[in-house]
């Protein structure tokens, strides 16, 4: 009955208020929580070895195209660069040969180089190599594996081979220096979009570098870089300045992905703020709510009723509310990712199912977190206007 | 004050007399000395307490009566002795029978003279159980046959229950037969 009667004072209106301000915050939230998940795999190095802010230069051809230790130093000096490295090239000639299953062999010329691990996001214990190891890991180009795809393979009358396969190719290395002749077993660890050309561990190339050709001397044809931002016009101008070439498209897709990542953190940002404004109306409403049943809510307390009994009537009702703005919330959440899908596709992100479970957990958290918040305030509410000494307990009507 | 036995708290309006009773019923503590209710002193009691011994020690008509105006007249009684299911339907029935507003069960509050509310918030008062009964000016605006039925029906349940009755008066002291009278 006490429900009845506090019921009795809430207007349709106000409740529907309520769960539109509520559904709104709410679903701009999960909404953008929701396009930061499925975006993801745009930013984070998990999808390439490299990670975006990675910029690899090199200078114009010529006669002596190697970076002096002073070029690198001067490098390393400049704010915008975060952490700097050079190719070393393998001074030997190399031979690698491949045969898949018994169904005969490529073998061809090729070339090895290998950066500073710090710039290569595998774990360390794959990329790694020591005189005692029993095969040599390398990163391919990309590329490479789709040539042979789309390109070799059909032509030769070769099975097709995925990412799980590669790893499996047994790759024959021989190597050729100045002084000695060495043959290696190694296999293809990852592939990678960003770097072009064939590399294996620092401590391998240093290795046989120092093995099998002892007499020359190891050149940094190109760097690779760590900037904080790809779009920074001072880096642009410096490699300008300095005649360092780059690849256009590798850091015009960079400066995009680093745009796209504001934009999202902004429009995150607003999520936030617009959600935050929401979740105070919605606070506001209960207290509304609460006061304009004043009277009815100190009588009852006097009358026998506790502050508890009160307080679940209130919160019967905002735990509903919230519920219902909550699933509307997902509801929007799941026609704005189909809505989405064409433009992550122009994008080329690869969108999942997965990510709605992601919004899912999301959405448990917040219902938590804010019936707690709730809670919390309707007692506090209920407790102000409930205190002994309040003038409408102790005056008479 | 003693279990069993009836007080009169007599004074002109103005002097206090339902801020003693809002002291006594927890609504305000701005007071110096003690209360003691079963020797304990009531101003160590906690909300929790307090809302206990309002629906099962104390019980009180308020001079302002304070009944919900959007509930009906049976709906305001029900609403309090729900809280432990003191009397039977049939029972409040026939206490509103007694005191000739049983046509008026099914009103709304709002609807019904400032006499007729007074009686049924009596009835209110006595559908719980209580070692304490304080009537605030409880019969202002009732006729004296009315007042003959409403203090026989009180003296009833309180003599049941062997419970204190503390009654406020501006004068009339309503033909009860009081152990003592206070003068304020």
């Amino acid at each position: 009955m006490i429900k009845e009667l506090l019921h009795k004072q809430i207007h349709f209106s106000q409740l529907l208020f309520f769960a539109l301000t509520s559904s709104l915050g709410l679903g701009i939230l999960l909404v953008v929580f929701q396009l930061f998940v499925d975006t993801q795999s745009l930013f984070g190095s998990s999808s390439d070895l490299l990670s975006n802010q990675t910029v690899i230069i090199s200078k114009q051809l010529g006669r002596d195209n190697a970076f002096t230790p002073e070029e690198i130093a001067t490098l390393k000096q400049q704010e915008f660069v975060k952490k700097v490295g050079g190719f070393t090239n393998g001074t030997y000639r190399v031979q690698g040969s491949v045969s898949i299953m018994g169904m005969g062999g490529i073998s061809t010329d090729m070339f090895l180089e290998a950066v500073s691990d710090r710039f290569i996001d595998v774990d360390n214990e794959d990329w790694n190599w020591s005189p005692s190891s029993r095969e040599v890991p390398i990163i391919i180009p990309k590329n490479y594996i789709d040539l042979y795809n789309y390109g070799f393979a059909p032509g030769a009358g070769l099975p097709q081979i995925n990412q799980d396969l590669i790893r499996k190719i047994p790759i024959e290395l021989n190597l050729t220096g100045t002084s000695k002749r060495e043959v290696y077993d190694a296999y293809i660890l990852a592939t990678s979009e960003k770097i072009n050309t064939i590399l294996v561990p620092e401590t391998f190339l240093n290795y046989t570098n120092q093995l099998l050709s002892p007499d020359k001397e190891v050149r940094i044809s190109r760097v690779i870089m760590e900037v904080v931002n790809p779009s920074d016009p001072k880096l642009l101008d410096f490699l300008a300045k300095n005649k360092y070439q780059y690849f256009q498209s590798e850091l015009l897709s960079s400066r995009i992905s680093y745009f796209l990542q504001l934009v999202l953190s902004i429009v995150l940002g607003i999520g936030i703020l617009i959600t935050i404004l929401s979740i105070t109306l919605v606070v506001t409403n209960i207290n509304l709510l609460i006061l304009k049943n004043k009277q009815t809510i100190c009588q009852l307390h006097f009358l026998g009723f506790s502050r508890k009994q009160i307080a679940n009537v209130y919160l019967a009702i905002s735990y509903k509310i919230l519920a219902v703005s909550i699933a509307i919330a997902l509801i929007l959440t799941v026609i704005c990712k189909f809505a989405f899908v064409p433009f992550f596709d122009n994008l080329g992100v690869q969108t999942s199912a997965f990510s709605l479970v992601y919004v899912g957990i999301a959405a448990i958290v917040l219902f938590v977190i804010l019936a707690i918040y709730y809670t919390k305030h309707t007692h506090k509410k209920i407790k102000q206007m409930t205190a002994v000494n309040t003038s409408l307990l102790t005056t008479e009507i | 004050m003693e279990a069993g036995k009836s007080y009169l708290v007599k004074a002109a309006s103005g002097s206090g007399k339902s801020s003693f009773f809002n002291f006594l019923y927890g609504l305000n503590n701005k007071f110096t000395g003690s209360i003691l209710f079963d020797e304990k002193d009531i101003a160590s009691f906690s909300e929790t307490e307090w809302t206990q011994f309002r629906r099962h020690k104390i019980s009180i008509v308020f001079q302002g009566l304070r009944l919900f105006p959007e509930l009906t007249a049976i709906e305001n009684i029900q609403l309090k002795n729900q809280l432990t299911n003191h009397k039977t339907e049939a029972e409040i029935r026939s206490y509103l029978e007694r005191l000739d507003v049983a046509h008026l069960a099914d009103k709304k509050a709002e609807t019904l003279s400032y006499g007729q509310q007074q009686r049924v918030a009596i009835v209110r008062a006595l559908c719980q159980p209580f070692e304490l009964l304080l009537l605030d000016e409880p019969f202002s605006h009732i006729d004296d046959v009315q007042i003959d039925n409403a203090t026989q029906l009180i003296l009833e349940e309180v003599t049941a229950r062997n419970a204190t009755l503390v009654i406020a008066s501006l004068g009339n002291s309503y033909n009860i037969d009081y152990s003592k009278t206070l003068l304020l």
